[in-house]
Parts: C-alpha cells; sequence; structure tokens
C-alpha cells in the first residue's frame, strides 16, 4: 500500500513536472512572437532611428552653441552625437539575427528580460507620478481594469448560468426561443452599444457621465468618492454585459440542456428529487470542470482590460494603457503587458489541470485512468 | 382483491418535426398486488413510453399526456408535479431504468446516491440512511464497501444491483424495471433475474418488467402484456400466454423465440413495425399479419376471452 502510494505520488511529481515544462515552453513562444511583432520584426528600429538621428540634428542646428561651426562640422558632430546615441540605445546592434549569435541579438535579451518580469523603462509612457518605469505604469492602472471587467465578468457570469438553467429547463418556452434569437446581438462588440449608450444616457438624457473613473475634482468624503465611481461604472458595465449576455446565455443553456437529457438526470427526477437539488447536484456539480474553466478564464481576461471599450469611456485601466503603447510603439510596456497576462494564463491552466482532479472522481491528475 | 394500479385509455405522444408520434395510444389496464406483469413487444413500439408515462417522466416534446392512472387508490393524473413528486415518487412507484448503467450519477458516491430518496422522502438523517442502504445491498447482493465508491468504480451488475437497491429502498409498492438486464451478459442476467424474483417474495413487491427478452422474462412473469404499435394487443395470465398465445402478433412473436428439448423452425415476422406517426387505419398488425381478413379494416374491440383473457383481435370478436 506505502509503495504503491510513492509511485502515484512519484507519477504525479512527473507529470506535475512535465506539464510545467510544456505550459512554459508555450509561454517562451508566445512571449517570444509578441516581442517580433511588438518590434515589427526589426522595423522599429528603423523608425527609433529615424527619430533620434531627426531630434540630434533639430538639436544641433538650433543651439547658440553650435552656431559658428560650418555645415560640414554640424554634419560631423551629429554622426558622431547619433552614433553614441544609437549605441547607448543599444540600436547599433541588430535586433534579431537567425545565426549561432541569436543568443547576442537584442530579441533574445528582451526575452530574457519578459520572462523575468524585468521590463525597465517605457520608451514614451510614464505613470501620472511621472515614473517610466513600466512596472510603476502597469501597477497603476491595473487595479482601475481589474475593478470594472473583474465585477463585468462576474455579472454576466452568473447572471448567464442562472438565465440557462431557468431556460433549459423550459425548452421550447416563448422565453427560450426569444433567448435564442437574440444571441446574435452578441456579435457587436461591447464599445458599440457603449457609444449608444453614451448617446442615449450622457448625451441625450445628461443621467450619466460620458467617460472616466471619477468625477472632476474627486468628491472628499469616501462615500461621494464611492457613489462617483460607481456613477462611472454603469454605461461601461451595461455595455459589456449587453454585449456578453446574450451569447453567454445561448451557450450555457444548450450546454445545460445536452447535460440535463442524461440518464442519471432522469432516474434523479424519478426519484422525487425537487428541482433546485436537482439543478445542484446533478446538473451543475456532474459539469463543474468546464464551468469553473469558464470562470477562470473570464477572471483573468480582467487583467488584459479592454483596449476599445476602455478607449470609448475613457477609462484609465490597462486597455487604454495598451492602446497608448501600440500607437507610440511603446514596445516595453506592450511586452510587459503580454508577460503578466502570458504568465497568469499558465498558472492557471496548469492549476486547473488539479482543480478538475479534485471536483471529478473520475479525473485523475497524471491520467492514470481509473475505469 | 382491489387493483394497485389502474390505468384508463392513457396516451402519451411526441411532437417531432415529422408530426406527432403516437407512443402510447389508448391503454387500459389493471394490475392488482404482489403480482409480476411483464411488458414484451418489438423495440419502438411504446413499452418505454408506457412507463414513463405512468411515471411522469416526460420529455420536452410531450404533445399529449392524457388517461386516468390510479396508483393505490391516488388519482395520480390530478396531482399537481409537486404533489406527484411527494405522494408517488419512490413511495409508491419506482423505477430502474433502461440504461441502468448511466443511471448513476458519476461524480457522487453510490451509497449517497442510493440514499437520497430516503433523506427526501423519509426525512432520515444521513447515517441513518446510510445504514439503511447497507441493509438494500446486502439484499440485493452488493458488497457493502460499495457504498463508499463512485459508479465508474463498479462494474455493469454491480451498479445494476446498485440502481435496484435505489428501486427499493424506500419500500415502494410498485417498482417498474426496464430492461433491467438487457446491457449485461447472460450470467449476470440470471442472478439479477434471481435475485429480482426473491426480493419480490420478501417484499412483497409488484413488478412491471419491460423487455424484449421473452425467455428470461418467462422466470418471472405472472400477468403478461404485448404491445404492438403503442396499443395492448394481448393481456393475460403468464401461464397462458407464454403456452398458447392468441394475437396472431403474439403468436410469431412467441414463434420467434427459441426453445431447448423441442425442435422447431424459429418464425419471424415480415415487413417492419408501421409508424406512430401515422399508424395504419384498422388493426395496427393487420398489414404483416398471415390471418388477416376483411374486417381487420376497421379498429378491433378488446375482446374479452376465456380465463379472463383479453386480445384485439377480430379473429376473437
Amino acid at each position: 500500500m506505502a509503495r504503491k502510494g510513492l509511485q502515484s505520488l512519484i507519477r504525479l511529481a512527473r507529470y506535475t513536472f512535465m506539464r510545467a515544462v510544456a505550459i512554459f515552453f508555450a509561454l517562451v513562444v508566445g512571449i517570444f512572437l509578441t516581442i517580433v511583432i511588438a518590434n515589427m520584426g526589426g522595423y522599429v528600429d528603423k523608425i527609433k532611428k529615424a527619430q533620434v538621428e531627426e531630434s540630434i540634428s533639430m538639436s544641433v542646428f538650433t543651439n547658440p552653441a553650435y552656431k559658428n561651426l560650418t555645415t560640414e562640422e554640424k554634419r560631423e558632430l551629429i554622426d558622431k552625437l547619433v552614433a553614441l546615441e544609437l549605441e547607448r540605445l543599444g540600436l547599433d546592434k541588430p535586433f534579431i539575427r537567425l545565426d549561432r549569435n541569436f543568443l547576442r541579438s537584442r530579441a533574445f535579451r528582451y526575452l530574457i528580460d519578459a520572462l523575468t518580469l524585468n521590463f525597465g523603462f517605457a520608451e514614451h509612457i510614464h505613470s501620472t507620478s511621472g515614473s517610466k518605469r513600466v512596472w510603476i505604469i502597469i501597477k497603476e492602472r491595473l487595479p482601475y481594469s481589474v475593478l470594472l471587467f473583474t465585477s463585468a465578468n462576474l455579472i454576466v457570469f452568473f447572471t448567464s448560468i442562472y438565465v440557462a438553467l431557468v431556460l433549459s429547463r423550459r425548452y421550447g418556452s416563448i422565453w427560450d426561443r426569444l433567448s435564442v434569437s437574440l444571441a446574435p446581438l452578441s456579435t457587436a462588440p461591447p464599445w458599440f452599444y457603449g457609444v449608444i449608450l453614451i448617446l442615449i444616457f450622457a448625451a441625450s438624457l445628461r443621467l450619466l457621465p460620458f467617460g472616466g473613473f471619477v468625477s472632476i475634482p474627486p468628491p472628499k468624503s469616501p462615500f461621494a468618492y464611492a457613489l462617483s465611481v460607481i456613477l462611472h461604472m454603469i454605461l461601461p458595465l451595461s455595455a459589456w454585459f449587453i454585449s456578453g449576455i446574450f451569447a453567454s446565455v445561448y451557450s450555457w443553456r444548450t450546454f445545460f440542456l445536452i447535460y440535463s437529457s442524461e440518464d442519471y438526470v432522469e432516474m434523479a427526477r424519478a426519484k422525487g428529487v425537487p428541482g433546485r437539488e436537482l439543478e445542484r447536484r446533478y446538473i451543475l456539480r456532474p459539469t463543474l470542470p468546464p464551468i469553473i474553466t469558464s470562470l477562470a478564464l473570464m477572471l483573468i481576461s480582467a487583467w488584459m482590460g479592454a483596449i476599445i471599450t476602455e478607449s470609448v469611456f475613457k477609462w484609465p485601466g490597462l486597455g487604454t494603457l495598451y492602446m497608448e503603447a501600440i500607437n507610440s510603439f511603446d514596445t516595453p510596456v506592450i511586452v510587459g503587458l503580454t508577460m503578466i497576462y502570458a504568465y497568469l494564463l499558465g498558472i492557471t491552466v496548469f492549476v486547473l489541470d488539479f482543480v478538475y482532479a479534485l471536483v471529478d472522481p473520475r479525473i485523475k491528475v497524471g491520467g492514470g485512468s481509473a475505469t | 382483491m382491489e387493483a394497485l394500479l389502474k390505468v384508463e385509455d392513457l396516451k402519451l405522444y411526441f411532437r417531432t418535426t415529422k408530426g406527432v408520434v403516437q407512443a402510447v395510444d389508448g391503454v387500459s389496464f389493471e394490475l392488482a398486488s404482489h403480482t409480476a406483469m411483464v411488458i414484451v413487444g418489438e423495440s419502438g413500439c411504446g413499452k418505454s413510453s408506457l412507463a414513463k408515462a405512468i411515471l411522469r417522466l416526460l420529455p420536452r416534446n410531450t404533445h399529449t399526456y392524457t388517461g386516468k392512472i390510479y396508483i393505490d387508490g391516488i388519482d395520480a393524473m390530478s396531482l399537481s408535479d409537486e404533489q406527484f413528486r411527494r405522494q408517488i415518487r419512490w413511495q409508491k412507484i419506482s423505477y430502474v431504468a433502461q440504461a441502468a448503467m448511466n443511471a448513476l450519477n458519476p461524480v457522487i458516491k453510490v451509497g449517497s446516491q442510493v440514499a437520497e430518496p430516503l433523506l427526501i422522502h423519509r426525512r432520515m438523517r444521513k447515517e441513518e440512511a446510510l445504514r439503511k442502504v447497507v441493509e438494500t445491498f446486502q439484499i440485493v447482493g452488493v458488497p457493502t464497501d460499495f457504498v463508499d465508491r463512485y459508479p465508474f468504480e463498479l462494474s455493469g451488475g454491480m451498479r445494476q444491483r446498485a440502481v435496484i437497491a435505489m428501486a427499493l429502498v424506500t419500500n415502494p409498492k410498485l417498482v417498474i424495471l426496464d430492461e433491467p438486464t438487457s446491457a449485461l451478459d447472460v450470467l449476470t442476467q440470471a442472478n439479477i433475474m434471481n435475485a429480482l424474483k426473491r426480493i419480490k417474495e420478501e417484499f412483497e413487491l409488484t413488478y412491471i418488467l419491460i423487455t424484449h427478452d421473452i425467455a428470461t422474462s418467462s422466470e418471472l412473469a405472472e400477468r403478461a402484456m404485448v404491445m404492438y404499435a403503442g396499443q395492448i394487443v394481448e393481456l393475460g395470465n403468464a401461464g397462458h400466454f407464454y403456452l398458447e398465445p392468441l394475437h396472431p402478433y403474439s403468436q410469431k412473436l412467441m414463434a420467434s423465440v427459441p426453445t431447448l428439448r423441442e425442435d422447431k423452425e424459429l418464425d419471424f415476422i415480415p415487413g417492419q413495425p408501421p409508424s406512430l406517426i401515422n399508424p395504419p387505419a384498422g388493426c395496427r398488425f393487420a398489414p404483416r399479419c398471415h390471418k388477416r381478413f376483411s374486417a381487420c379494416d376497421r379498429e378491433p374491440p378488446m375482446v374479452d376471452y376465456k380465463d379472463g383473457r383479453k386480445i384485439k383481435c377480430h379473429l376473437y370478436a
């Protein structure tokens, strides 16, 4: 017995290790692609070089100290300064080399920096406190996105699970058919509904603010502050909700319909298990793994923010930051944002494997099939 | 003797894209206490639908559900769903489903599932209920430590026995068994049939056994009902039925069952069972019947034959 226990422990450890390695490998590939894409395969170098040349020549030509130099001398000085600046920025070395010097290319160094969460400094963007450290910039924006999208996702998730359960019980009813025909409404993105909601509730009716996180100037008392934040959250939450709820209800309804025609559900009904309990023990309980997966992925997606929706509502979160970073080729910020999400996703997927084994006795970690 | 179960003109129709399926079409019968009735018929003749109609396990596409059902003196059709759940389900009738292999929730321990009816209907405490489950497991022949196992850890035969234990745990009067052994090997089948026979005596149960396995069912049956195309075509004592079936369909059906120590040519019925969407007018078996005559174009009456047998055929009118 003890021997068997030890064996399964070894198997578990080996599985855990292999799984971690596989996830990490996928993560490295993903983040490397992000680095290459964010730098446009090295094209960003050219843009930066041009920017450096332009700004240095501007400063030399406008600097009164160099007024007496000839054009020839100024050219020489500029070339020297540009070379110095490019070296300082590391732009004298190639972005990527697909030969045995790959490990010395900047792309590889960026990769190592990203994996060790050493994001360095932003190129242009800075935090409200004035720092250019990517970590500080991200940390400043993170709470806004997490607050808005965690609430939005939780509301969508639990509403749709509840409504879907009710609908799956009333298959073919008017409400059920209505939910099926409304599902395509979710093809429009949240910002589309956002624009409409702003037009109605902010522009026409003047009931709610156009955007932002809190009114300006921010209210002094904590209560008034919270109230103002909630007022600012109503429209983005509603836009997110309207865009997400229909497809979510539809897919969960279909999911529950399939699982509520299992033989054991009918058996439980024959036994006289009351409706609530039937749903809890015979429909939700056996389908927990996919439900938990969906919830977990939804929750971490809040850590990405939503690029366009945040911009529409001027929400000061990660999505807006993403937008700014992409527009200004601020690759350290782009890579930093992507890296955090990549790690979160990797860890979530890794942990979910163990959660499945906890909630479903048929699943054994390590694939030791039971039947 | 007062009938335990009385069914009058029961109808259960389903809505499908092709039309309305008349799965159970005007079924009437009575069943006395402590008897075992076997219902035989081809696949798709409405046997299982009849069971579901009695249990009010209606699928989502139910079109018509009418008739009268009296269980132990209670007018079941007049009860609301909630009343039916409280008064009938597992109180009066329990059920062993056709696919008993999948009749257990895969993520809940067997013991806790078998105990569930006691918690719901008898308001027992969990420990007390589990003691009763262990007792019932001993009766049906399930090792008592299986209480703590999950369904996937049990063999098919053991799962089947656990489901039977679940049907017995609240001592209901009537147990409806829908092909309880069809997915099992022959040895396990015989084992379970013997267990069912023993349990029937011990608990003074009434059985409705639905099967297409005529040979195995003869072990248990006291009454026999033959269904064809959603209707009863023959009803009577099992002894009479197995020796001398009267309806042409029953005769053909029995002729298709191999017997030992008898040199007989196995027979079959030509043609296909009729579609239940637009069943033929008149006698539904007429197109396949070897004894049909002019009267068969008309709906045959339910004829009372001697020994209390009933046959739906013009031949006996």
